[in-house]
């Protein structure tokens, strides 16, 4: 099987500096782990820190280069369409861009693959040309699907941890450079976004109104958020058990399976 | 500011008395109404007034609009159910896709509501609802009108070609998405699909302007509210104070295509490895339980993922990841059942977002009696015996 894992050049969270985006480097870890034939893909106009990559179980990066300025798609349509890749992996979004995470998808439309998101664990199907990916959900919940190959996945942070760095491993690691011309009249980034510094925003919070009390935000914090909770004093301790049941039930909670 | 001078002369023939032989100005009477009300500090102070503390104490932080004194002539009707609002001839279409999982609404989906509803009441919209099962809580959450989908099982290809049909072939101003893993993996097969511009996890929105963070949260991305767009959580208050009619509207969807998807399987979360902060159920121990081996005993029974006070991990009875609270982990569950539990401040703020809190203590006082829903007062030694008794009894028959 030949897998392709985008890398793009992402910032670090904390420091800001150029380094690789921890999400891709878990994709690369999943796909070195299901035995196959690794290939880095990144487009750009330097490679930066992701000459890190090779030290997390790289074997061969290939660098499409070309103007920073430039949409990544056609690029990289074209280098994954000659390259017959099985699986193409992908982060669920960048880091350091613009982070919107819909890369994968139009490349996916590009290339006219399926597409999946949020992996966290990927094997092997059991009909031949099939793979199971374990979808990660809301709340610790998975979904496993069954897909057919090629196919185009996004993997999901609760993936397992990317592989230790290896010094030998980034020098052993081969760069592929290849140059991509920009073609004239490209779609220059939407004029109409604006950008400045961010400012966090507050979040809203539960039910106190703006501009209320100390005291009123404590008491919408603490009290009953649904009002008038249902008050049991003293039962038999059955009925109190009866009574939590019934009440996690009708919840939706099916108590005991 | 400018206000009208005010003319002694005019004035004081306003209160001549009419009749008799000679000028008579009744100066006691109320001046003919201005137009400006008049303020009475008396009264304000009255309405500031907080109740039921032992010293006279002010609230001027007003939520009490100040009260005219003067001859209050308008008294606007006091409203006291929610309004009905029903949008006949809409402008245009603001449409949703709420996750609605299991069919009913999150917190998140509602938001969504209330950031249609700001789009749309702009320019006398109506906010149009695209759901799997219609249900009756579209209404009050602030749809106009809802649109089922055709879809059935996992299948996001399906339902991002039945929106583009939509989208293609109605009006749809914008089409709102929550930015959770469904919603905003459908958003973005919509994008991809449409050739759109998308606007992802919007963090603050208004009709004028939406924002997002990117590059690593080091920018704020600022532009008109484009066509799609996907919205971050707690960003935008929930829909309040208007019924919506929820009215069902018919659209020829496109036949649905086999997509890659070969099979789908929902896995449900393992209570005991999920972290606390992810959990949907969480059962917690305080001071008052004494009897643990009981306690992990129905946590396991229940199937819900188990929690504490401080109390319990300092004195190491349970792990300090169980902790619940301010300096342990704040809850994002559905229920949260306290045993034997206080409900100290900082144990309070760890279950703010707790929809539905079950709480079982011997002191009727508690602050956490007075946060749940469902309150007994018992003993939770005996409690969790009978919970368990029944468990077993239910199992068995
Ligand atoms: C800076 C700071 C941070 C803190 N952060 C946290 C935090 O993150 N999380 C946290 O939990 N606490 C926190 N605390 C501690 C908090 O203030 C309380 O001390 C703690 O929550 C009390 O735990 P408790 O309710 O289990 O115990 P107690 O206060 O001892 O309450 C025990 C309760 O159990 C009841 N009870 C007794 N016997 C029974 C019985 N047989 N059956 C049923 N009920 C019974 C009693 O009526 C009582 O209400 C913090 C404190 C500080 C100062
Ligand atoms: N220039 C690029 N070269 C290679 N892969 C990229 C590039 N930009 C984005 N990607 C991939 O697309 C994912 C989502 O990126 P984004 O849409 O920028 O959030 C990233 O995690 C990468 O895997």
């Amino acid at each position: 099987m030949k897998i392709a894992v985008l890398l793009s050049a992402g910032r670090h969270s904390v420091s800001g500096r150029p380094a690789p985006v921890p999400v891709e480097l878990q994709a690369l870890r999943l796909a070195v782990d299901l035995g196959a034939e690794v290939t880095g893909l990144h487009a750009g106009p330097e490679l930066g820190p992701l000459n890190d990559a090779l030290g997390h179980g790289l074997a061969h990066l290939i660098h499409l280069r070309g103007d920073g300025a430039a949409d990544p798609v056609p690029a990289l349509a074209a280098a994954l369409a000659a390259g017959g890749y099985d699986l193409i992996l992908a982060g669920r979004a960048g880091q350091g861009g613009e982070d919107s995470g819909l890369l994968p998808y139009t490349l996916a439309r590009a290339l006219g693959r399926p597409i999946l998101a949020d992996a966290a664990a990927l094997g092997p199907g059991e009909a031949p040309g099939t793979l199971a990916i374990e979808q990660a959900l809301a709340r610790g919940a998975r979904r496993r699907l069954v897909v057919r190959l090629p196919a185009l996945v996004t993997v999901h942070p609760a993936a397992p941890p990317p592989l230790p760095f290896a010094f030998a491993g980034m020098r052993r690691g081969r760069v592929e450079i290849r140059e991509v011309e920009t073609r004239e009249g490209l779609p220059a980034p939407a004029p109409e976004i604006e950008e400045r510094a961010y400012r966090p925003r507050p979040k809203l919070i539960a039910k106190a109104a703006a501009g209320a009390s100390a005291l009123e935000r404590l008491r919408a914090a603490t009290e009953a958020a649904s009002g008038g909770g249902r008050l049991l004093v003293d039962p038999a301790p059955e009925e109190a058990a009866r009574e939590i049941l019934a009440h996690l039930r009708v919840l939706g909670l099916r108590a005991g399976r | 500011m400018s206000r009208p001078r005010k003319d002694p002369r005019a004035a004081r023939a306003a209160h001549l008395v009419a009749g008799g032989a000679r000028p008579r100005f009744d100066l006691a009477a109320l001046p003919a109404a201005t137009g400006r009300p008049r303020r009475d500090p008396r009264a304000e102070e009255r309405l500031a007034l907080v109740p039921g503390t032992l010293r006279r104490r002010l609230d001027r932080a007003q939520r009490l609009a100040t009260v005219p004194a003067a001859a209050p002539t308008l008294a606007a009707p006091v409203e006291a159910a929610p309004r009905h609002v029903v949008i006949t001839e809409p402008a245009f279409l603001v449409a949703l896709v709420p996750d609605a999982p299991g069919g009913r609404l999150s917190a998140h989906d509602r938001q969504l509501f209330g950031a249609a509803r700001l789009l749309a009441d702009e320019g006398g919209g109506a906010v149009l609802a695209f759901v799997e099962q219609p249900g009756e809580e579209l209404g009050p959450a602030g749809a106009d009108r809802v649109l089922a989908l055709p879809v059935s099982g996992y299948d996001p290809e399906t339902k991002a070609l039945a929106l583009n049909a939509a989208l293609a072939a109605l009006d749809l101003r914008h089409v709102l998405f929550p930015e959770s893993a469904e919603g905003g993996d459908l958003a973005r097969r919509l994008a991809a699909l449409s050739g759109e511009p998308f606007f992802a996890g919007a963090e603050s929105l208004s009709p004028k302007a939406v924002t997002r963070a990117a590059r690593g949260r080091r920018v704020e991305q600022r532009r008109a509210p484009p066509r799609l767009l996907s919205l971050a959580p707690d960003a935008v208050a929930p829909h309040a104070g208007s019924l919506h009619e929820a009215l069902p509207v018919e659209f020829a969807f496109p036949q649905p295509a086999g997509g890659a998807i070969l099979s789908a399987q929902f896995i449900p979360a393992d209570p005991a490895k999920v972290s606390l902060a992810e959990a949907d159920f969480v059962v917690s121990a305080g001071n008052g339980v004494s009897d643990l081996e009981a306690f992990r005993a129905l946590v396991t029974a229940l199937g819900a993922t188990p929690g504490a006070s401080r109390m319990l991990c300092d004195a190491g009875l349970m792990p300090r990841s169980a902790q619940v609270g301010a300096s342990g982990t704040v809850l994002d569950a559905r229920v949260y059942v306290a045993l034997g539990i206080a409900g100290a401040p900082q144990h309070l703020q760890g279950v703010t977002k707790c929809e539905q809190v079950i709480a079982v203590n011997t002191d009727l006082h508690a602050a956490m009696i007075e946060r749940a829903g469902l309150a007994i007062v018992a003993d939770a030694q005996k409690v969790m015996p009978a919970l368990l008794a029944l468990l077993q009894q239910e199992r068995a028959s």
